[in-house]
C-alpha cells in the first residue's frame, strides 16, 4: 500500500509539479478557451445571418438566391470533417497567416456557424406564424417584426441546443494540435511523451475539460431558467 | 373605401376565391358569414395582403394596393386586423404590445403612445392589466387587448377574422361588446364571424360567401328573414 501511494505521488509530481509543468496545462487551457470563446461568438454571428438567409424568400415566395448560397455553405461544412477544414484553412487558404489561434478561430467559427444556422432556423420556425402576421398587420416591416417579436421568442427555443453546440465546439478544439497549436490536449500529450507516463497527464486533462464543461452547463441552465421565468410572469 | 375587383386566390390546385367583387364604403359594418372552407377568411386576409391574391384588384382609399411598387407596410398602418387566435406578442407586456408599432413606426413618441394605450385600455376595462403579460390573461381579455393594439394605430378600417371563435362561450359577450362599441363610434369594419346575433344587430350589410364567391348580399333584416338563394336558406336553417 505504502509503495503504491509513493508511486502515485511520484507520478503526480512528474506530471504536474516538477519543472513547473502545471503551468503548461494552464497555458494550454488558455489557448483552448480563447479559441472556443471567439469561435463560439463568430459561429453565433454567422449562424444567425445564415439562418435568416436560409429563411428568406424571393418575390414569388420560393427560395431566394441567399437561401441557395446558405444551403451550399451548410452542405460543404457539414459534409467534411472539421480536422480537414482546419488543415485546409492552415495550409491552403490562410497559408501566409502565421497567427495559429486566429486561423483556428476562423476555422471553428465557420464550422460552428453551419450547425448554429440550423439551430437558429429551427428556433425561428418554432415561433407561431401568427406572431409574424400580427406584427406585419400593424405595419411593421419584415425586419422589424423579426427583431422585436420573432427573434426574442426564438432565443428561448434555441438555448438548449446552442448550449450543446458550444460544448461540442469546446471539445472539438482538441484537434488544433494538428496545426501545431499547444492547447490543453496537446500540452498533456507533450508532457506524457516527455515523462514516458501517460496516465496522469491524460486523465488530468480530461478532468479539466469535464470541470470547465460542467461549469458551462450550470451557467446555461441558470440562464435558461431565467428566460423561462419571464415567460410565465 | 375598399374596392375589390374580380379577386382570385389559388393555393396550388385549390381555387379558394373565384372572382370576388365588392365595395366597402366608409362607416359600413360588413359582416361575412358562410360555411367553413367558403373562402371568407382568405378574402379578409387578402384585403391587407396577408395573402397575396392570384389575380384581381384591391383598391384602398383610391390606391391600387395589389399593384407593383406599393409599400404594403404603409397601407397596413391604416388597416387594423384582429385574429382568431389573438396573436398577442408573447415576449412583450400588454403596454409594449400596444405601443410597439406606433413607436417603432415613429407615429407617436413613447409618452404619447403610453398615454393613448392607457385611455384605450380604460375603454375596454383593462387598464390594470397594462403591466401584465399575455400568458396571464384569459382569452376574452387577450382579444380585447388585441383590438386595442390595432386601434392604437388609428386605423381607417378594422378587419376581424373570426374574433370570437377561439373563445370560451362565457367570454364571447365581452369581446362582442367591445366590437359593438367600436361600431357605434363610426369605425368602418369588415367582420368574418359565426355570431349571427352580432351580424343582425351590428351589420349594415351581411354577405354570404360559399364556393369562393359572394353568393348573397343584403341588409341584415332582409338577409335573415328573406334569404334568396337555396344555399343560404340551407345554411341559415342549420345555424339559426
Amino acid at each position: 500500500m505504502q509503495a503504491w501511494l509513493e508511486k502515485v505521488a511520484k507520478m503526480f509530481d512528474m506530471a504536474f509539479v516538477s519543472g513547473e509543468r502545471w503551468k503548461l496545462y494552464i497555458k494550454g487551457l488558455g489557448v483552448t478557451l480563447e479559441i472556443a470563446l471567439f469561435a463560439a461568438i463568430l459561429g453565433l454571428a454567422i449562424g444567425t445571418v445564415v439562418a435568416l438567409m436560409k429563411l428568406s424568400t424571393n418575390k414569388k415566395g420560393g427560395k431566394s438566391i441567399w437561401a441557395r448560397v446558405a444551403n451550399v455553405y451548410i452542405d460543404i461544412i457539414r459534409g467534411t470533417p472539421s480536422v480537414l477544414q482546419l488543415l485546409i484553412m492552415w495550409f491552403i487558404i490562410l497559408k501566409s497567416c502565421k497567427n495559429g489561434v486566429l486561423v483556428a478561430v476562423l476555422s471553428f467559427g465557420i464550422n460552428s456557424g453551419a450547425y448554429v444556422a440550423e439551430i437558429v432556423r429551427a428556433g425561428i420556425l418554432a415561433v407561431d406564424k401568427g406572431q409574424t402576421e400580427a406584427g406585419r398587420s400593424l405595419g411593421l416591416s419584415k425586419v422589424q417584426t423579426m427583431i422585436y417579436i420573432v427573434l426574442p421568442q426564438a432565443i428561448k427555443n434555441v438555448l438548449p441546443p446552442i448550449g450543446n453546440e458550444f460544448i461540442v465546439l469546446l471539445k472539438e478544439t482538441a484537434i488544433v494540435g494538428y496545426v501545431s497549436l499547444t492547447d490543453l490536449t496537446r500540452a498533456a500529450n507533450q508532457i506524457s511523451s516527455r515523462t514516458y507516463e501517460a496516465f496522469m497527464p491524460l486523465i488530468g486533462a480530461a478532468v479539466i475539460y469535464f470541470v470547465i464543461i460542467k461549469i458551462l452547463t450550470i451557467l446555461l441552465e441558470k440562464l435558461e431558467r431565467r428566460l423561462r421565468k419571464s415567460d410565465n410572469r | 373605401m375598399i374596392i375589390v375587383k374580380d379577386l382570385h386566390k389559388k393555393f396550388e390546385d385549390n381555387h379558394v376565391l373565384r372572382g370576388v367583387n365588392y365595395h366597402v364604403h366608409q362607416g359600413e359594418k360588413i359582416v361575412i358569414v358562410g360555411p367553413s372552407g367558403s373562402g371568407k377568411s382568405t378574402f379578409l386576409r387578402c384585403l391587407n395582403l396577408l395573402e397575396r391574391p392570384t389575380s384581381g384588384e384591391i383598391w384602398f382609399d383610391g390606391q391600387l394596393i395589389t399593384g407593383p411598387k406599393v409599400n404594403i407596410d404603409k397601407i397596413r398602418e391604416h388597416m387594423g386586423m384582429v385574429f382568431q387566435n389573438f396573436n398577442l406578442f408573447n415576449n412583450l407586456s400588454i403596454m409594449d404590445n400596444i405601443t410597439l408599432a406606433p413607436v417603432k413606426l415613429k407615429l407617436m413618441s413613447k409618452e404619447e403612445a403610453s398615454e393613448n394605450a392607457l385611455s384605450l385600455l380604460a375603454r375596454v376595462g383593462l387598464k390594470e392589466k397594462a403591466d401584465a403579460y399575455p400568458s396571464q390573461l384569459s382569452g376574452g381579455q387577450k382579444q380585447r387587448i388585441a383590438i386595442v393594439r390595432s386601434l392604437a394605430m388609428n386605423p381607417r378600417v378594422m378587419l376581424f377574422d373570426e374574433p370570437t371563435s377561439a373563445l370560451d362561450p362565457e367570454m364571447v359577450g365581452e369581446v362582442l361588446d367591445v366590437m359593438k362599441g367600436l361600431a357605434d363610434s363610426g369605425m368602418t369594419m369588415v367582420v368574418v364571424t359565426h355570431e349571427m346575433g352580432f351580424a343582425r344587430e351590428v351589420g349594415t350589410k351581411v354577405l354570404f360567401m360559399d364556393e369562393g364567391i359572394i353568393m348573397e348580399e343584403n341588409t341584415p333584416s332582409e338577409f335573415f328573414s328573406n334569404p334568396q338563394c337555396q344555399r343560404l336558406q340551407d345554411f341559415l336553417s342549420k345555424v339559426l
